[in-house]
């Protein structure tokens, strides 16, 4: 099962990040302001960046901030502020809805826990975490043997989408 | 170091919470932010897999980055056909625009 660790830093440190996380998370599923909703969206992002420092890869969790925090979130609240009238509340949606929902949400959550408790997973990385392993992340990224034509695809891709979401949100 | 599974578990819980905000909201910001959660919870499982099971350490890490570009693009896009929505009907409630025509 994995459950029989001693308590260091560490596990104190994941307990008390995944429970402010969840608490952020579910607080935004479940606020009634867009406002406040984005700013514990932006809490939820700050806090999955800390379990990538705890996972030893600071790359990842320096782009999580980067991009989630520096790019969606400006871009959701600059987009809610050009919308005015918008920042409101959410009128509810009929209850039956919500329970459904929470049906939905709460036995995908019990299957997937079920699912991840069967397996003996390990407890302890399968390598020690390298200092700087960048070089190799960037050499896989850009390499014919890894990832470059995905890599080049993508910024295709960014560079559509940025020109096609201009085109919806123009004046008319 | 924290079991995998404790990584694993809460990358679940954050996509049901991601799931129930998708199904329940009607806020067409509300989902695209629920999407996100979504997303967030994909890229904690990639990269505890990546940290734990692989030898490389780098595959996972690519696969992430390419779910922030989707995630980036996703995001732009929504925003971009939220806006021309509440242009046009002066609402984002996704059970309010039914309408196919333009």
């Amino acid at each position: 099962m994995g459950f029989d660790v001693s308590f260091g830093f560490e596990q104190i440190a994941f307990l008390l990040t995944a429970a402010l996380t969840l608490a952020a998370a579910l607080a935004m599923v479940f606020s009634r302001q867009v406002f406040h909703a984005i700013l514990l969206m932006i809490a939820v992002f700050v806090g999955v960046a800390t379990f990538y420092v705890l996972l030893g890869v600071s790359f990842m969790a320096g782009m999580q901030l980067f991009i989630y925090v520096g790019g969606v979130s400006v871009l959701a609240v600059i987009a809610i502020m050009v919308t005015r009238g918008f920042m409101g509340s959410d009128r509810p949606r009929p209850a039956r809805t919500t329970y459904g929902a929470a049906i939905v949400a709460g036995s995908v959550f019990i299957g997937l826990a079920w699912l991840i408790l069967r397996v003996p997973w390990p407890t302890v990385p399968l390598v020690a975490a390298s200092e700087n392993d960048l070089a190799l992340l960037g050499q896989v990224l850009v390499s014919r043997a890894g990832f470059v034509v995905p890599f080049e695809l993508s910024s295709l891709l960014l560079f559509v989408v940025l020109l096609g979401a201009l085109y919806i949100a123009r004046e008319r | 170091m924290v079991p995998l599974s404790w990584y694993l578990l809460l990358a679940a819980a954050l996509f049901s919470i991601g799931l129930y905000g998708i199904l329940a909201r009607r806020n067409l910001v509300m989902i695209l932010m629920s999407l996100e959660l979504l997303l967030n919870a994909v890229n904690i499982n990639l990269i505890a897999f990546s940290r734990y099971l692989e030898e490389g350490q780098t595959i996972g890490r690519v696969f992430a980055l390419f779910v922030y570009v989707i995630a980036a693009a996703e995001t732009a896009l929504g925003l971009a056909i939220m806006i021309a929505v509440w242009r046009t009907h002066q609402t984002v409630a996704v059970d309010e625009i039914d309408a196919l025509k333009g």
